[in-house]
């Protein structure tokens, strides 16, 4: 059978059918070892893959847009993310659209940033150390900018066609500015000063039971082993200190301050030795003139020419050897000789310098001794730890063996609630153990940890159940309450009175005059001006208008059960004719904006919502 | 398949199979080059339209920015012309509009934007009625307005809902029917919508408490 094969096998046609079906199989399965180590990407959109750096890159990013705003951590990392995939899919869907930037338009965009300018001009070296100095290739950055320039297009396509027609700003202005002429009356709590009848107590305190309510409470007894309490026992005699005062210097060392300015002579278009001779020149003119200055007349590092030249602290490994070995050899106030880097020539500046110094024993003992007693300490610490914790599981059911196995009194506690913020009760893993079901049923509690340096073992030595506190003991506080709500009621009572008769026609003047109470008239208040309490402006302009000249009355409550009755007497349109011209069009413009950003919005919810997007975020 | 016993025979027979079917190989090969080049050429070609396009559209948002409307409506013009087809044709409607909006135009911006919606792609076309709405609001054409978000607002996602149920807020204010367009501004809020000026359009239209009578 093979032979047969064999033999029909040997025309040109077999030969190229066995080349085809061979390169197939060659190949099979080959993307398989090209796979291997990969890693599973963090968030998939439509066909692009976005790896855990990619994700850190994204945050690192945004945060540093944010530096400083105060917003945590978690809430910048999922925004991050946000923004990551939101610009994905839109980046996406400009592509897919077929939106494209000429070669042209790139180039005029990254010579019109700032920072590749060397006086004023776009500088091609700059642009290149720039770069490097992100990792960045200069076919990367390119790509990056020719996909924000397309994003930017059809942002553009919404925002800027935006617009805010005539009726627009004057239904605005109508609305925004309209003012609302009304009078009220401000009615205070009384003063209930009667007391309450015995029934009157009982039914307010049956109806209430929660408010009287103690909280379940327990006493703990427990053994504290602490590293500090251990520390303070140690004795340490001088060779001691001595010995671990030398053993330990750089504790009281403090490192060298240096801080350093610099002029830059960008070696850029000019190329290196006019770079050098005006360096030179500018270093003869820094002997009699402020270098600060001639920073900032000269460097071509603009960024640090605007501070006169200022780098701040300088720490080693961030600079170029050359850079670093100049500026680390100067003096203070000594300005270098030109000195080169990739960028071109420096003149550096230390304006800064507090050498290393060595504080001498005499003067920390104090801060010696007690590191020296804490460190001693830390062994017996460990020991008696493990003492404790095996003890107090062999006899679970005292704390004695382990006190006198550890030579550590118990302490006890007062009662303490689960909110408590007492004595060792204020430690949350305290309380958390002391209201633990195995400590509750009377054994002692596993060995908490309280930081690294104390360990409890507790057990509960008291236990009291929540109930509800008799009538007695509360009684003045039941009638307080009923005396307070007495005193809402009444005033409730008032303002319906008087809004009643107010509805029947009577003026509010009559009726504040008889009950003695202030009326206050207030004419074209605006939503934004004047000082009115929020509770009551709001409800002033949330009231319906009047109808027909017959005024709108209506309660206002304050938190404090205050009450106002208003009556609302005119409302007035915003003016549409403004007299500044300009006014109007910097309101149609903010309009125009709002409307524009709110649709935009939409449409990219919209692309979200249809994109292909997969998280698969750890944790 | 035949099987062949000496070198000559093969020959032979490719020969005889060349002779039956050469031609249309040829002239196949030449159909798929043909296609290949074509296809290629257009490729470029509309690469190049659009890189032009793109070029143009970048002076019509300077122009506009800058308002310079009379360069801005060539530009947009000769965009939506020339370059028809392409994504820019649809976003010069759209400025289009705007410029003549800032004229006091509104008949010629809602006609402009009446084109634009068959220019746009599909996830602008809400964009494009939204603002048609608002123009018909403009010019006092309420009913019309109410029809076109009656026709519209039915095939929009939950993104875009409450830009319409606004609007038809509006309508009914100006229509004088504040009951609905209460219930409208309502479902609006309720849609998360983030225009500020809504909670105060609501607002405004509290209805009056029915008084019993009075004694």
């Amino acid at each position: 059978m093979l032979l047969k094969i064999r033999e029909k096998a040997q025309g040109v046609f077999a030969w190229i059918i066995l080349l085809l079906i061979c390169i197939p199989f060659a190949l099979w399965g080959i993307q398989n070892y090209l796979d291997v180590g990969k890693e599973t990407p963090v968030v998939t959109v439509g066909d692009k893959d976005f790896f855990q750096r990619d994700v850190n890159r994204a945050y690192a990013e945004y945060s540093q847009k944010l530096a400083g705003m105060g917003v945590d951590e978690q809430t910048l990392k999922q925004q991050a993310l946000n923004k990551l995939i939101r610009d994905e899919v839109l980046l996406q869907y400009v592509q897919d659209q077929g939106l494209v930037v000429t070669d042209d338009a790139v180039r005029s965009f990254i010579s019109s940033l700032q920072y590749f300018q060397v006086e004023g001009r776009f500088d091609k070296k700059q642009y290149r150390a720039l770069l490097a100095a992100q990792n960045m290739s200069s076919a990367e950055f390119e790509h990056r900018i020719r996909n924000a320039l397309i994003m930017e297009q059809f942002q553009h396509s919404i925002l800027d066609s935006s617009f805010a027609t005539a009726y627009d700003v004057d239904r605005f202005l109508k609305i925004q500015n309209q003012q609302r002429d009304f009078e009220y009356v401000t009615i205070p709590l009384p003063k209930v000063t009667e007391t309450p009848s015995d029934e009157e107590v009982q039914a307010y305190y049956q109806q209430h039971q929660k408010d009287y309510q103690t909280p379940e409470m327990v006493a703990i007894e427990y053994i504290e082993l602490s590293l500090p309490e251990l520390a303070a026992k140690v004795q340490a005699t001088d060779q001691e200190l001595q010995a671990f005062y030398e053993e330990h210097q750089d504790l009281y060392r403090t490192e060298e301050r240096r801080k350093i300015s610099h002029i830059l002579f960008a070696a850029g278009k000019e190329g290196d030795e006019a770079a050098l001779a005006r360096a030179q020149k500018a270093r003869e003119r820094a002997e009699t003139e402020d270098f600060t200055a001639l920073a900032k007349e000269l460097s071509d590092d603009k960024f640090s020419a605007k501070q006169g030249g200022d780098l701040g602290l300088f720490s080693v490994g961030t600079m170029e050897p050359a850079f670093e070995e100049a500026a680390s050899k100067l003096k203070e106030g000594e300005i270098s000789e030109p000195v080169k880097s990739a960028y071109g020539y420096h003149l550096i500046k230390v304006t800064e310098l507090v050498p290393a110094t060595t504080k001498p024993l005499s003067e920390v003992r104090e801060e010696v001794k007690k590191a020296f007693q804490k460190s001693s300490a830390e062994n017996t610490f460990y020991e008696l730890s493990e003492i404790l914790t095996e003890v107090s599981f062999e006899q679970p059911d005292n704390l004695l063996a382990a006190s006198d196995a550890t030579g550590i009194p118990v302490k006890k506690s007062e009662l303490f609630a689960r909110d408590s913020k007492q004595g060792i009760a204020a430690e949350d893993a305290i309380r958390e153990a002391a209201f633990s079901e195995e400590v509750l049923q009377g054994n002692d509690s596993e060995p908490i940890e309280l930081g690294t340096d104390r360990l409890v073992v507790l057990r509960v030595v008291e236990h009291q159940p929540a109930a509800t506190r008799p009538l007695q003991e509360v009684r003045a506080s039941v009638i307080a309450a009923l005396q307070r709500s007495k005193a809402r009621q009444q005033a409730e009572e008032l303002a319906e009175r008087i809004k009643r008769q107010l509805l029947a026609g009577e003026s509010l003047q009559k009726l504040a005059d008889a009950q003695g109470l202030e009326l206050q008239k207030r004419t074209a208040v605006t939503r934004d001006k004047g000082d009115l309490p929020w509770q009551l402006r709001q409800a002033v302009f949330k009231a319906a208008k009047p109808v027909a000249g017959k005024p709108t009355v209506f309660i206002v409550d304050y938190s404090d059960g205050q009450k106002a009755v208003v009556s609302l007497l005119k409302v007035t349109a915003g003016s549409v004719d403004l007299q500044d011209a300009k006014q109007r069009q910097n309101i149609e413009a903010n309009i125009a904006k709002v409307q524009g950003q709110a649709v935009f919005n939409a449409v990219i919810k919209d692309l979200q919502a249809k994109a292909d997007v997969t998280i698969n975020m750890e944790k | 398949m035949e099987i062949y016993t000496s070198e000559e025979e093969q020959i032979a027979a490719l020969k005889r199979w060349w002779k039956s079917n050469g031609q249309a190989v040829i002239s196949g090969v030449l159909i798929a080059l043909v296609a290949i080049v074509g296809w290629n050429l257009w490729q470029s070609h509309q690469k190049d339209k659009a890189l032009q396009a793109s070029v143009l559209y970048q002076q019509l948002v300077a122009a506009v920015n800058a308002q310079k409307y009379d360069s801005a409506e060539k530009l947009s013009e000769r965009l939506r012309k020339e370059y028809d087809g392409t994504p820019y044709a649809g976003y010069a409607a759209l400025l289009q509009a705007k410029a003549l909006v800032e004229r006091d135009d509104l008949p010629e911006a809602r006609a402009t934007l009446q084109e634009a919606v068959g220019q746009v792609p599909g996830e602008l076309e809400h964009v494009v009625n939204l603002r048609l709405v608002r123009l018909l609001l403009a010019s006092g054409e309420y009913e019309q307005g109410l029809q076109l978000i009656a026709e519209k607002a039915p095939g929009s996602s939950e993104n875009f809902a409450p830009f319409y149920e606004e609007l038809k807020g509006d309508l009914y204010v100006a229509l004088d029917r504040p009951g609905e367009a209460r219930t409208a501004y309502q479902q609006g809020l309720r849609g998360g919508a983030v225009m500020p000026l809504l909670q105060f359009k609501l607002d405004d239209l509290t209805a009056p408490e029915i008084v019993e009578s009075v004694e």
